[in-house]
């Protein structure tokens, strides 16, 4: 299966540090991201040709002036076709990323713009995001009436993963710490200082087991990224990163309905995308795994085949994911560490793959990285996403 | 300290073909659906059976027992409308008829509780509306 390997490439990426920024309006995010992506891809601005914007969650109102091109007359796009939003909650950045590149493989673009900005940080209070969580993904008819809303999501998962595989509140904690470790090397990531593991387990208990320090925090904050041709890529830059293979599996809308809460549709998603590339688990280099809570980080990355079945949490406290370890992992913090916003936590991670693949990760660049995975995934994790990027196209 | 009341409860937001559902709840039934073709049953209430698309589908009252499959003890960030009730229980449910639903586990020490323990459907009043399907330990043993 290689039908669209190799076609398309990521050649311009950027982003806005992730903070705390209420004087700033949220549509600033999107455009200095946006400018900061053309300009690293070396192309003119009316060559861009299609701008999808994700979706914003923290107001409906801002959400349809990114839906009624509001990007395109800011920056001044003169060539623009079409301005379509591409949302899928978190997994957003793979959903933006396939469209892109059928649009381009088939012809109707050229170079398109993803962009997203969101304010969560100071664009709702504290209680309106734990509010919010509780209604945007969930099912109003069986699961809000109940209490339910992100921090039992994620808790859920947790415990009955803890009951099959014997992992432990200190694997948990652990990719904590090693994302954290990350973001102490990246100047956009959020929470930049040491976090130890006895920290972790001695926040406020949230939803057992899931502590405070297992939680991301809601941030504002905006990325973009471009995709074109792979022969425009080349002419464009050096070091293009070219998409190789990319599987996804939709499980649910409804948490509950969720046949295998320990696993999800991961393992079907990262065979379709391996698949694809022509490659293992073993060519990764560089791993940016989704991670809003840390029981989505080590469920993906076992199922992905990057280790066994109730291992990840060991190889994330002996730290072969930290930087200097065997397979960096989640290299710009992720959203535990770097901030949560929105559907940009995964857009931040596509970025941050294409970044490290492009060699522009400063102090956190992975050495050799020639291969990618980054995964991503929406709602109550209802659609396991899996992307494989690379600086060469497999032979 | 606030003096404004915590927001009212969440209803749920009914769709038209789960009606029998909350009318059997409020009777202290557990309904559910099930495809009179291949014979599944069927949660949520569907237009159509999942498994088969038939439309053949009948209500049938369910057993009221179950195992958790999982559940977590919502200590603190609650939902505005659950903080006063916190600690609580918010579990997924397998019921015997194979199919899960999110609910609350109730009469419970939360130090008690397991994955897999067996569970029983208990009813408690929402509001004048509704009646929320419960669960709780199916014995004290």
């Amino acid at each position: 299966m290689s039908r669209t390997r190799g076609k398309t490439a990521i050649v311009g990426i950027g982003e806005i540090p992730t903070g705390r920024y209420p004087e700033r309006p949220a549509i600033s995010f999107a455009l200095d991201a946006a400018r900061m992506a053309i300009e690293d891809a070396g192309i003119g601005k009316d060559e861009i040709d299609f701008v999808m914007p994700t979706g914003a969650l923290f107001s409906g109102q801002f959400n349809t002036e990114l839906v009624t091109c509001r990007v395109v007359e800011e920056l001044g796009l003169k060539n623009v076709v079409g301005n379509c939003q591409v949302f899928s909650g978190g997994s957003s950045s793979t959903n933006g990323l396939r469209m892109a590149s059928a649009l381009i493989e088939t012809g109707r673009a050229e170079a398109v713009l993803f962009v997203h900005t969101d304010k969560l940080g100071t664009g709702v209070s504290s209680q309106g995001g734990i509010d919010l969580f509780s209604t945007a993904g969930i099912s109003a008819e069986w699961e809000t009436p109940y209490g339910q809303h992100y921090s039992t999501v994620a808790a859920l998962t947790t415990t009955r993963y803890k009951y099959e595989t014997g992992a432990t509140d200190e694997h948990l904690s652990a990719v904590c710490v090693s994302n954290r470790k990350w973001a102490e090397l990246n100047p956009n990531a959020f929470f930049r200082k040491p976090l130890t593991l006895e920290e972790v387990m001695a926040s406020k208990m949230l939803s057992t087991p899931l502590r405070a320090k297992h939680s991301n925090m809601l941030l504002d904050g905006g990325a973009a990224f471009i995709v074109t041709s792979a022969e425009r890529a080349r002419d464009l830059t050096d070091t293009p990163a070219y998409v190789l293979g990319e599987g996804g599996a939709v499980t649910h809308f409804a948490f509950h309905q969720e046949p295998d809460l320990t696993r999800f549709g991961w393992a079907k998603a990262a065979q379709q995308a391996f698949g694809e590339a022509g490659l293992t688990p073993a060519d990764i280099d560089v791993a940016e795994i989704y991670d809003s809570y840390p029981i989505y980080q080590l469920i993906a990355f076992e199922e992905l085949g990057l280790c066994g079945r109730g291992e990840a949490g060991e190889i994330f406290l002996r730290g072969d994911t930290w930087p200097g370890g065997r397979l960096p992992t989640t290299t710009d913090g992720g959203m535990l560490s770097k901030g949560h916003i929105g559907a940009g936590g995964s857009v931040s991670l596509l970025v941050e793959a294409a970044r490290q693949l492009m060699g522009k990760a400063g102090e956190r660049q992975a050495p050799n990285a020639r291969f990618a995975v980054e995964t991503a995934v929406g709602g109550t994790y209802m659609d396991a996403q899996v992307t494989i990027l690379g600086t060469e196209i497999p032979s | 300290m606030s003096t404004v009341s915590p927001p009212a409860k969440p209803e749920p937001v009914v769709a038209p073909w789960a009606r029998p559902f909350w009318d059997a709840a409020a009777k202290g039934q557990l309904a559910l659906q099930q495809c009179e073709d291949c014979s599944k049953f069927i949660f949520y209430p569907r237009v159509a059976c999942p498994h088969c698309a038939s439309e053949r589908i009948a209500w049938r009252t369910a057993s009221g027992r179950g195992t958790v499959y999982s559940y977590t003890v919502v200590e603190n960030n609650a939902p505005s409308a659950f903080i006063a009730d916190m600690p609580f229980v918010v579990a997924v449910i397998r019921l015997e008829e194979g199919v899960q639903m999110l609910s609350n586990i109730v009469g419970c020490d939360p130090d008690k509780l397991r994955c897999d323990m067996e569970v029983v459907v208990t009813f408690e009043r929402l509001n004048d509306n509704f009646v929320l399907p419960k669960f709780r330990p199916a014995s004290n043993s």
